[in-house]
C-alpha cells in the first residue's frame, strides 16, 4: 500500500500562463529577477510603535506598494493583504491575458492562501476600540474575514466555480496552488487564480513573532542597515532566524487543453504537489514528513530525485529548522543531490504567501537557466550534507524541474514541483 | 436644513463613495444612492465622524426606505446642536 498522501501515478501537468507578485523585493517580474539573482535583500529595521513598552527593533522586509491605490471590487474597505491580493491577481490576468468574457465564469476558481488575512485590519480595529476608545466600523467583518482576499478576487473576476480560502501558516499558499492543481485535474474546474498573501508588519504581531525568540536579534547592529540587511543566513552554522516580511503572489493556472484553446501562451508547467502532515508537534519540524512530502510530489511529478536541478528550501534560518530540513534533503536527494537555496534570506518569511513567491523564485530560475544564491551565508553549516548555491547565482542553462518546499507551524507541509514549458 | 450640512454630505458621497453628483438632491432617498446596505452604513459613520456626532440608532435605520438626504442633513444639524461644546449647546 502507498503511503497516506502519495500518488500512485503522476497526475498530470497544469500550464501557468500569468504570474503577479507584490514583494519586498519588487512588484514586476523584472524588478523580482533583478533582485533574486543578486541577492540583494530587502530586510531594514522596524522599531516597534507599542505605547508604553520598550522592545527591541525587529527586521522586517516590507514592500513598496500603495494599498490606496487599489480598487475594491466590493467597495469595502480592503486590509493590505488583500490589497496585495488583488494587485498580484490583475497582474497575473493581465499577463495569461484572461480578461472578462474570455473564459466560461462557472469553470474559474479562485485559489487563495493566507495565514492571518486581514491581521493588519483586525489589529487596527483593536487599537481603535481599546486605545482611542473609537467605534467599530460597519465594514470590520468583512475587510478582516480570512477569506477576504479570496473573496474580493471572485469578484473582480465574476469567479463561478471556487472561492477557497487555505491556512496553513507558512504552507498555506503552496497549499492554495497544489488544491488548484487538483481541482483542474479532477475536472472540476479548467482555469485557477490561485496564490497567496500576507501582510501583517504590525506592532502586536511582530512583537508575538520576537517573544517566540524566532526573529533575528538585531543588538548594536539595528543602526547598521547594511548589517541588517544580511542578518539571515539560511543553512549557516551561526544562523540565527528571521526577518517578517509581506507579499502576494498570483498565477493563473489552466489545463493544457484549456489554455491551447484559448490561445495561451504556458510559461512553466506545474508538475507535481504533495501535501501531508507531520503529525508529532506544534512547531518542532520533523525530517520525516519533510522527506515523505518531497518524495510524494516527486512521485506525483512522475519525476525521480536526480531530475531535479534546483530545490528553493523552506529554509527559515533557525537552529532546530535548517537541520531538520537539511535532513530531509539529504535524505531524498543524497548528500550533495541537489542544489539549494532558500530566498527567505532577501524577501523575509512570507508567511502565509511564501509558497507562492518562493515557487516564483523557482520559475523565474527554470526561465532564466539559473538558480538565485542563498544570500548572506558563505559557507553552509558543516553539519549539513548540502550543495548551498552560496556567494552567487548559478547558471544552470540545463535546468528542466526545480522543487519548492513549504513547512508549516501545525505540522503541514507542502512541495510543488514546477518544469519549463 | 443647512446649505453646509448639505454640502458636506454631498461631498462625503461624491469623494469617498464615488456616487455622481448630479443624482444628489436633498429629495434623493438613501436607496437611489445606489449604495448596498453595508456602505450606507459606512456613509452614515463617515458623515458623522465629518461633524462628530452620534445619530442615535432609533432616530435613523439608513436601510428604511424612503430615507432621504434632507432628513439625514437635518439629523445632522440636531445632533451638532446638542454637540458638547458647541455653541448652540453653550446657548
Amino acid at each position: 500500500m502507498a503511503p497516506a498522501g502519495r500518488s500512485v501515478r503522476p497526475g498530470g501537468p497544469i500550464a501557468v500562463t500569468g504570474a503577479g507578485v507584490v514583494s519586498p523585493i519588487g512588484n514586476s517580474l523584472a524588478a523580482f529577477d533583478a533582485a533574486l539573482f543578486a541577492g540583494r535583500s530587502a530586510v531594514h529595521a522596524r522599531i516597534l510603535d507599542l505605547p508604553g513598552i520598550e522592545l527591541p527593533p525587529v527586521p522586517v522586509a516590507s514592500a513598496d506598494f500603495d494599498a490606496a491605490a487599489v480598487e475594491a471590487p466590493s467597495r469595502v474597505p480592503l486590509d493590505r493583504a488583500t490589497a496585495m491580493a488583488l494587485a498580484a491577481a490583475r497582474d497575473a490576468a493581465r499577463a495569461a491575458g484572461l480578461a472578462p468574457g474570455g473564459f466560461d465564469p462557472e469553470r474559474l476558481g479562485i485559489f487563495w492562501g493566507s495565514g492571518m488575512a486581514g491581521a493588519a485590519t483586525f489589529e487596527a480595529t483593536c487599537r481603535t476600540v481599546y486605545a482611542d476608545r473609537r467605534r467599530m466600523r460597519p465594514t470590520s467583518v468583512v475587510t478582516t474575514m480570512p477569506n477576504a482576499p479570496v473573496a474580493e478576487i471572485a469578484l473582480a473576476f465574476a469567479a463561478r466555480g471556487a472561492a477557497l480560502a487555505y491556512a496553513c501558516a507558512c504552507a498555506s499558499s503552496a497549499v492554495a496552488i497544489g488544491e488548484a492543481m487538483r481541482a483542474i485535474r479532477a475536472g472540476w474546474i479548467d482555469v485557477a487564480i490561485a496564490g497567496g498573501s500576507e501582510s501583517m508588519l504590525t506592532p502586536g504581531v511582530l512583537a508575538s513573532w520576537q517573544a517566540m525568540r524566532v526573529l533575528v536579534p538585531l543588538g548594536a547592529a539595528a543602526s547598521d542597515a547594511a548589517a541588517v540587511a544580511a542578518c539571515c543566513r539560511p543553512f549557516a552554522a551561526e544562523r540565527n532566524g528571521f526577518a517578517l516580511g509581506e507579499a502576494a503572489a498570483a498565477y493563473v493556472l489552466e489545463s493544457p487543453a484549456h489554455a491551447a484553446a484559448r490561445g495561451a501562451r504556458t510559461d512553466a508547467i506545474l508538475a507535481g504537489y504533495a501535501s501531508n502532515c507531520d503529525g508529532v508537534h506544534i512547531t518542532q519540524p520533523d525530517a520525516s514528513g519533510q522527506a515523505r512530502a518531497m518524495i510524494a510530489a516527486l512521485a506525483d511529478a512522475g519525476l525521480a530525485a536526480s531530475d531535479i536541478g534546483y530545490l528553493n528550501a523552506h529554509g527559515t534560518a533557525t537552529t532546530a529548522g535548517d537541520a531538520a530540513e537539511a535532513e530531509s534533503i539529504a535524505r531524498v536527494f543524497g548528500p550533495g543531490g541537489v542544489p539549494v537555496s532558500s530566498t527567505k534570506a532577501i524577501h523575509g518569511h512570507l508567511l502565509g504567501a511564501g509558497g507562492a513567491v518562493e515557487l516564483l523564485a523557482s520559475l523565474r530560475a527554470l526561465a532564466a537557466g539559473c538558480l538565485p544564491m542563498n544570500a548572506n551565508t558563505i559557507e553552509a553549516d558543516p553539519a549539513f550534507d548540502l550543495d548551498l548555491i552560496s556567494r552567487a547565482s548559478r547558471p544552470s542553462p540545463d535546468l528542466r524541474h526545480a522543487l519548492c518546499s513549504s513547512f508549516a507551524f501545525g505540522g503541514t507541509n507542502a512541495v510543488l514541483i514546477a518544469s519549463r514549458a | 436644513m443647512t446649505r453646509p450640512t448639505f454640502a458636506a454630505i454631498s461631498s462625503v458621497l461624491v469623494e469617498k463613495f464615488k456616487v455622481d453628483a448630479a443624482k444628489i438632491e436633498p429629495a434623493t432617498s438613501l436607496e437611489q444612492l445606489g449604495l448596498d446596505s453595508l456602505a450606507l452604513m459606512e456613509f452614515v459613520f463617515a458623515v458623522e465622524d465629518r461633524f462628530d456626532v452620534r445619530i442615535p440608532e432609533e432616530r435613523l435605520d439608513p436601510r428604511q426606505a424612503g430615507v432621504t438626504l434632507e432628513q439625514l442633513a437635518l439629523l445632522i444639524d440636531e445632533a451638532v446642536a446638542v454637540r458638547p461644546g458647541s455653541d448652540a449647546a453653550a446657548a
